[in-house]
């Protein structure tokens, strides 16, 4: 979209300007953004000096023809604003000051592509880094320049003209306790933007607060720990006092506390280490800097920060502390939609494994069984048919051929290449055992680099696939048999992460199963079978296939009615260059991202107008099973936001990292077929819940008619507020 | 064991037998004599005591594991199956019942058992209505009620297009189909041969004419069919209908019904081997069937429901005659007979099968060979014309197996009425599941003209 005119451009370097501010504390909120902007005003030279650096970083990215994105939401120019911001407050403004300025501001975006380049490809930030060097680069290069001069320029400041405003909130907080360190911690923040008074630290502590309750949590914890460190190894706190460089910790905190972390307890734990690093670094710093009269400014902030994401990036499994994948720019967000997507698929990054067999089976022998399942083979699911007695075989039980699961087809669980057969050794007389071969007959299927599916104890010569073969999940592989270490027949599937026979086993769930306890179904997804559950894979069915099989291109009208009032909501199919398919609603500019697999439809993600149907629909229908189970349910998890009043939210951010007290819960069943084998016509319900601590909060319940392969009609009702939509062509 | 101890030893008459020691055959004696006292817990003699002599006798116990088990091995080999219970084979009510409520569906060949399906509660979506012999008025409740319709011969479907026309409903519709298996000689009496093209004949008829709704293809390839691989066959075959009715009309068949004819373990008369050792068991059926099925070529999501009218191989073995010997004979040549109190109007299967019979009493090892002949003054009664069984009194029980398919719906009151049918229920509990005929109930329906009324001998 390269949309000409001014008001195009107009708008663009408006937002980047905003962006510009909230981006130096990981933020893109709008009112933090001009709070801060307003707190740089407080020298209405650094104040509009950080502006200009900003428009000339823009205009630089414009006229190199970079992408519009990034400079919408300021990632150019963040760095620049806060050389202009410096190099404002330190010069006085004449002709060689604008001259630098804007030297600088283009060496600033220079910098910060080269480091968005160098590092981005390690998969790193580039933080403040381009500010740190161009500020020592002008601080040291500018001294031979005397048309420079370096001096206060107080006629801009603001403390000049409203004084008692400055001394009021300073004395304000004179009163409270500990009054030095909160003169500590405000004044380090009001540095991060060279503003050292109590009055600039109050503004933007005020901005975090709106911005993230966690950031602001953060703030104070990262700056608790480094002044606590200084106190108790009695470190020199004029170190602390010189030019506030206790920002670092502050910096710190939310960067890897909530920004590039998923906050949570461990997060906050973490800084229990990393920040005294900080401190150590400050103190060992300044005493080098200080011998070529250079400023720390956020070195400490920069260098710990790179270390502890590339240490973080290098572990071999990331469990524990987990890296942000997709930044919301905001701790909030990253923490809720972590923890969300951990709730609803485990991760997402499974590979889809199913049961290799067809119909209802038993686990006999689950994860850390009884009998053989132990140690390097632990994780390895044993599985037969039982009769509603619960018996294995019919009488009399002494040959193979009496076991129910005996020669039943055995089903490959993914796509994948054969890449190991063994075949030729006996099935056992029942009761007996080969120990010699322990595995008996088996095969292993390699579905990716690093992980193979390997079935065992197969039947004798009744491979109907060779090594070497592409096999289609669901394909039949073989059959069932009692070769090896089996007294009777049964199926030991286990998936690892070598080719081997009798490789170690990995933990691995299966992707989407149904355990039925009498006549009813449960839906699994990405659970491990429990030993005893009679499971089956799900057979997904046409008609919910179809209504929910939302191709690129594609658009769904929808009359809707609510309220006594009617409109249309006209929705589009689109995908994006990473594969992502999404709705979009055009009249309200909002955006739904939906997965469609074939066994299950669910939203991801929602951005845009929450009053919009589409919000409503993204709630109503978050999950579909796309297989009719009568009697199925099948759950899910929500983020709190359309459930839990603004006000409780607000305090359940404080608590978020260490434990919920909120929650959204999601149900969906079906409620009325017209005919179970082929239905054409299907009614399911969902129901949506939020509950604070036990308390029921807002409801939200939902009905959608499928009829003719498509979505029929939605009724949806919010708090017994009734939205109802038909679809037309 | 009580009842056992306290018994009278019974006398056994000494018996001739030449000794042919050293000269068996491969196969060994069949003797059949390993005495059947007790069925599920039951005793015969207490059974006969309270409901006379002969007597059906079902065991509720067996026809469920038979379900269960016929659908466990055909759903952990193919995803989609249905079961319809055969009414034909056996539509006493408690029986049908038993298999309903294991989740089976209706299948009938007549309106007559139609309305029995509909009286047992079969909601009526969920009958096959099978057989060339449908009226119009027949066609259109099964319209009205939108039960499956399985078209024969293209008289009945012009018929039903025009029905349809008239009624403005679209019937769900299926066509019987006919193919060679391999096995003769070819059941090409019901439906459309699908070599000759008649089957696509129907099929386009039906598709161009658009009032009927084709969603199922039936076949039903033989009846005690002793090879399975047949059905694979079969199964491809329709298979390939199906795909192509996809690819010409865009079309999903829904189901595909694969008929009947799984035999049972009943010995066929003439054949070499005994029933239990000749018959396939239903998962070689199974495995066959849903072989060619998966294997077809079909969409995952587009796999049709496999539907099995299995009657007799689920129901066969759960049935048993028990009967009394009336009186013992030497025929002629010297061979042994035993007439019994039960004949083939009631055993109606003993023309097909050498059924098995147990004695229901303990006795020693000597055996005879022995004609057994029913009760009825007609030569063509004769139950198993050699069996090799203990010496029998007069008065001594017996168990015939193999009897719960054909017999009950077959039997006739020709010379002799029906007897009392009975169920063993789960708990050992027996039932009468059909009382025993009166001769009110044979008359109930005859009327006699004025002028027969009254006569003087």
């Amino acid at each position: 979209m390269q949309a000409s005119g001014w008001r195009y451009y107009g708008a663009l370097c408006g937002d980047g300007l905003l962006n510009s501010y909230a981006q130096i504390f990981f933020s893109k909120n709008r009112i933090f953004a001009v709070l801060l902007l307003l707190v740089s005003f407080f020298d209405l030279g650094a104040g509009l000096s950080g502006v200009i650096a900003v428009l000339i970083g823009q205009i630089t990215a414009l006229l190199f023809n970079y992408p519009h994105a990034p400079i919408r939401d300021g990632t150019y120019t963040y760095n620049a604003l806060m050389v202009g911001i410096a190099i404002g407050i330190f010069y006085q403004f004449n002709f060689s000051f604008f001259t630098l300025l804007l030297i600088a501001s283009i060496l600033t975006f220079f910098m910060t592509i080269w480091f968005a380049t160098s590092l981005g490809r390690k998969g790193l930030p580039f933080l403040s880094i381009p500010f740190l060097l161009v500020l020592w680069i002008v601080i040291l290069g500018a001294g031979n320049f005397t048309a420079l001069r370096l001096s206060p320029k107080e006629s801009l400041s603001l403390l000049r003209y409203f004084p008692e405003l400055f001394s009021g909130s300073t004395g304000l907080i004179g009163h409270l306790p500990f009054a030095n360190a909160i003169y500590l911690y405000l004044r380090s923040l009001g540095a991060i933007i060279f503003q050292f008074n109590d009055l600039a630290g109050l503004f933007i502590a005020i901005g975090i607060l709106i911005y993230s309750r966690i950031a602001f949590s953060l703030s104070i914890f990262g700056f608790a720990i480094g002044y606590l460190f200084y106190y108790y190894l009695e470190g020199d706190f004029s170190q602390l006092i010189y030019s506030y460089i206790g920002f670092n910790f502050i910096l710190t905190a939310i960067a890897l506390g909530g920004f590039f972390v998923v906050p949570s307890r461990k997060s906050f734990f973490s800084l229990l280490l990393v920040i005294p690093m900080i401190a150590l670094l400050i103190s060992a710093l300044d005493t080098l800097f200080s011998q070529i009269g250079l400023p720390l400014y956020s070195l400490p902030f920069n260098v710990v920060v790179l270390l502890f994401l590339t240490v973080m990036a290098q572990r071999y499994r990331s469990s524990g502390l987990q890296l942000v994948s997709i930044q919301q720019f905001s701790p909030e967000k990253n923490h809720y939609k972590f923890y969300n997507t951990i709730e609803r698929f485990r991760s997402a990054t499974y590979f889809q494994i199913a049961l290799p067999f067809i119909g209802t089976w038993r686990v006999s022998q689950g994860y850390d069984g009884e009998i053989t399942h132990k140690n390097d083979w632990a994780q390895a699911l044993d599985f037969d048919v039982t009769d509603t007695e619960g018996k294995t075989f019919r009488e009399p039980g002494l040959q193979l051929k009496d076991y129910y699961c005996y020669d039943l087809p055995v089903t490959a669980p993914a796509d994948g290449w054969v890449v190991e057969i063994m075949d030729g050794i006996d099935d056992n007389e029942v009761g007996e055992v080969d120990l010699e071969h322990n595995w008996g007959n088996t095969l292993v299927i390699k579905h990716s680099e690093y992980l193979f599916s390997s079935l065992s104890h197969l039947k004798k010569d009744a491979f109907r696939v060779k090594k070497g073969d592409f096999v289609r999940k669901g394909e039949i592989v073989a059959y069932c048999g009692s070769s090896g270490r089996s007294p009777e027949p049964h199926l030991h599937f286990q998936l690892q992460a070598t080719p081997y026979i009798g490789s170690k086993t990995i933990e691995y769930p299966i992707s989407y199963y149904l355990s039925k306890e009498g006549d009813r179904y449960r839906f699994h997804a990405y659970e491990i079978p429990k030993e005893g559950e009679q499971v089956s894979n799900v057979q997904p069915g046409k008609s919910l296939k179809s209504a929910f099989h939302f191709i690129p291109g594609m658009r769904l009208h929808f009359e809707v009615e609510e309220d006594g009032r009617s409109y249309r909501s006209d929705w589009e199919v689109f995908i994006t260059a990473g594969n992502l398919t999404y709705l979009y609603c055009h009249d309200t500019k909002s955006t739904a991202y939906f997965v469609n697999d074939g066994t299950l439809f669910y939203f991801t993600d929602f951005y845009g107008d929450k009053r919009s149907f589409l919000y409503r629909f993204y709630l109503a229908a978050h999950k579909i099973l796309l297989g009719y189970y009568p009697g199925a349910e099948l759950n899910d998890r929500l983020l709190i936001d359309a459930f839990i009043p603004a006000p409780v939210r607000f305090i359940h951010d404080f608590a978020a990292p260490f434990f919920h007290f909120c929650r959204a819960d999601y149900r969906m069943r079906f409620s009325e077929v017209d005919d179970e084998q082929q239905p054409g016509r299907i009614l399911l319900g969902t129901d949506s819940r939020g509950a604070c601590m036990g308390r029921a909060c807002n409801h939200i319940e939902a009905e959608l008619l499928i009829e003719n392969e498509r979505l029929e009609h939605i009724e949806i009702f919010v708090n017994q507020k009734k939205t109802t939509a038909r679809c037309c062509d | 064991m009580k009842e056992k101890e306290m018994e009278k030893k019974s006398y056994e008459r000494p018996v001739i037998k030449p000794l042919n020691s050293g000269l068996m055959n491969k196969f060994g004696t069949r003797t059949e004599y390993t005495p059947v006292t007790h069925i599920d817990g039951v005793s015969v003699k207490s059974l006969i005591e309270e409901y006379g002599s002969p007597l059906f006798v079902f065991s509720e116990r067996k026809i469920r594991e038979n379900i269960r088990d016929a659908k466990r091995i055909f759903e952990t080999r193919y995803p989609k199956v249905q079961f319809a219970w055969s009414y034909k084979t056996n539509y006493l009510n408690a029986i049908c019942r038993t298999f309903h409520q294991e989740g089976s569906w209706a299948e009938v060949v007549s309106i007559f058992e139609y309305h029995k399906a509909v009286s047992n509660g079969v909601p009526p979506e969920k009958i096959i209505f099978n057989g060339p012999d449908k009226t119009d008025e027949d066609l259109r409740i099964s319209v009205k009620n939108d039960s499956l319709i399985h078209i024969d011969h293209l008289d009945e479907l012009y018929r039903l297009i025009e029905i349809a026309d008239e009624m403005h409903k679209k019937p769900r519709v299926a066509i019987r189909v006919n193919m060679d298996t391999g096995v003769y000689p070819i059941w090409d009496r019901f439906g459309f041969n699908y070599e000759n093209g008649q089957a696509w004949d129907a099929i386009n008829k039906i598709m161009a004419g658009e009032k009927l709704n084709l969603i199922g293809l039936h076949c039903h390839i033989g009846t005690y069919m002793l090879t399975a691989s047949a059905y694979g066959i079969a199964a491809s075959k329709m298979a390939d209908l199906a795909l192509g009715i996809k690819r010409r009309y865009k079309k999903s068949i829904s189901y595909i019904d694969m008929g009947g004819g799984f035999a049972s373990k009943n010995t066929l008369k003439g054949s070499y081997q005994l029933g239990t050792d000749a018959v396939p068991d239903i998962s070689e059926y199974a495995e066959q069937i849903a072989g060619s099925l998966l294997n077809a070529g079909f969409e995952t999501d587009e796999l049709p429901y496999l539907y099995l009218e299995t009657g007799r191989a689920l129901i066969d073995d759960a049935g048993f005659l028990l009967g009394t010997v009336i009186s013992n004979k030497r025929l002629s040549d010297g061979r042994r007979s035993t007439i019994m109190d039960f004949g083939v109007n009631i055993l109606f299967t003993a023309f097909w099968y050498d059924h098995k019979v147990s004695p229901a009493q303990e006795f020693s090892r000597f055996t005879e060979d022995t004609v057994l002949y029913g009760p009825l003054c007609m030569n063509i009664d004769v139950i198993r014309e050699n069996v090799t069984l203990p010496p029998l009194n007069a008065g001594d029980h017996v168990v015939v197996h193999f009897v719960g398919a054909y017999n009950i719906t077959q039997s006739m009151q020709f010379i002799a009425l029906r007897p009392n049918v009975v169920l063993i229920d789960l708990k050992g509990e027996s039932h009468i599941i059909r009382k025993a005929e009166t001769m009110e109930d044979v008359e109930r329906n005859e009327r006699i003209p004025a002028h027969l009324e009254n006569f003087k001998l």
